[in-house]
């Protein structure tokens, strides 16, 4: 099971997973935004260019501007990057719905271009479940 | 003929008809001999998510399988003057239209699968028109979904609304279920009419809420099948286990199945489905 130092790790390689050129990065090559990634009391700053994850901070921020926010507890992260997530943890709706997931500020972002950032965090998951 | 070239058994035909006093052209495919099954299909998607129940030889040896295309959705047209109006889909309207088609079909004592949308208006089928049909089979059956997101994302200027059905689509489904079909479902929102999508959720989410009839339901009169996937979030299987509760029935649920069981994984999914058909027809 993945602790908090492992969460945060793994939300750091999110570069990785969007490089330039990547089949991600085409995607949301008109995609341009900074995202707050909440876990607990930790906090991720996401910078995206045109589809590219340039940068993930994980701080300590001083007063931080972003566009919106994704917010889940621990246990939450921990279920959702896990390789089979159980039912209610498979996706970034499913957490809403079940209340484990709060979003916060100008959505049009994450709403314009939902299947990019479904996409993206669930290539941070150890490995593909089909 | 190239051997890997393979003519399905299914055939395609369009209809008119009126339904609410307005004429529709309604497009419908059908495959199979036997007790009619006629198949509904999720909001914002077409008849293709039964494409390969339709293929299915041991489900067509002994059922018509009859899947259409609700009017604005897959090949069906909307009627005219539809410009003029925001669509949305009614509990009386949907009703009417199933029950035009059957009629214009001729018919008799079929039975009818629907799912999530389609699992919902089987419920008014049982309540008011029992003496119709030899069974109702609901798939990710509720009686209610409470909002858990802004649809109106669904339909704006200035977001794709194929994009974003699409990707609300793809949530809804098993992360194990297969990628080629997962995306296949997905790519039949990503071909929705502007707006169809959020216009069946007004059905599925506000005018069909059926709380307050289901005492009325009397299973005695038509048998009602409920299997809901273990992985949907949208109508989850503590929705329907309660549905079930209260109705006095049973339900299945259907391990490593999202919202679309017929589409997203359809070998797994006949294995829940054909005891249920099989029943069906012992009792037919």
């Amino acid at each position: 099971m993945m602790n908090m130092s492992d969460i945060v790790e793994r939300l750091s390689t999110l570069p990785q997973h969007a490089a330039a050129g990547s089949a991600l990065a085409v995607k949301g090559s008109q995609l341009t935004s900074v995202v707050m990634l909440v876990c607990n009391e930790h906090k991720l700053v996401l910078r995206i260019e045109q589809g590219v994850v340039q940068s993930v901070s994980t701080g300590p921020h001083v007063m931080p501007s972003f566009d919106f926010s994704l917010s889940a507890s621990e246990p939450d992260w921990q279920l959702f990057l896990s390789s089979v997530p159980p039912p209610g943890s498979h996706d970034l709706i499913a957490l809403l719905r079940r209340g484990a997931l709060e979003l916060q500020g100008n959505l049009y972002p994450l709403m314009s271009h939902l299947m990019y950032f479904k996409l993206l965090f669930e290539s941070l998951r150890t490995e593909t479940s089909s | 003929m190239n051997g890997q070239v393979h003519i399905e058994p299914v055939t395609g035909r369009y209809m008119r008809l009126p339904i609410d006093g307005q004429m529709y052209r309604v497009y419908w495919e059908e495959a199979g001999s036997g007790i009619p099954l006629v198949c509904l299909h999720t909001a914002g998607a077409d008849g293709r998510q039964y494409r390969e129940l339709l293929n299915d030889e041991q489900i067509t040896a002994n059922f018509r399988v009859i899947v259409f295309d609700m009017p604005w959705h897959g090949k069906s047209s909307p009627p005219a003057g539809f410009q003029q109006h925001t669509y949305e889909l009614t509990t009386e309207g949907y009703v009417n239209q199933i029950l035009a088609i059957c009629d214009a079909l001729a018919l008799e004592q079929p039975v009818v699968m629907g799912c999530s949308i389609g699992g919902r208006v089987v419920l008014q089928l049982a309540l008011h028109h029992p003496e119709r049909f030899s069974a109702l089979i609901g798939l990710q059956s509720s009686a209610h979904v409470e909002p858990y997101y802004d649809t109106s994302w669904l339909h704006r200027s200035d977001v794709h609304g194929g994009e974003i059905c699409g990707a609300i689509a793809y949530g809804l489904m098993a992360p194990m279920s297969p990628d080629d079909h997962r995306y296949e479902t997905v790519w039949h929102y990503q071909q929705g009419g502007p707006g169809v999508f959020k216009g069946d959720l007004y059905f599925y989410k506000i005018d069909g809420d059926f709380r307050e009839q289901l005492s009325g339901i009397d299973t005695s009169k038509c048998p009602l099948y409920l299997l809901t996937g273990g992985y949907d979030y949208s109508c989850t299987p503590d929705d329907t286990r309660q549905l079930a509760s209260q109705l006095g029935v049973d339900m299945i649920e259907m391990e490593n199945l999202g919202h679309f069981p017929m589409s997203e994984n359809p070998q797994l999914f006949r294995q829940y489905l054909l005891p249920v058909l099989e029943e069906i027809r012992s009792k037919c």
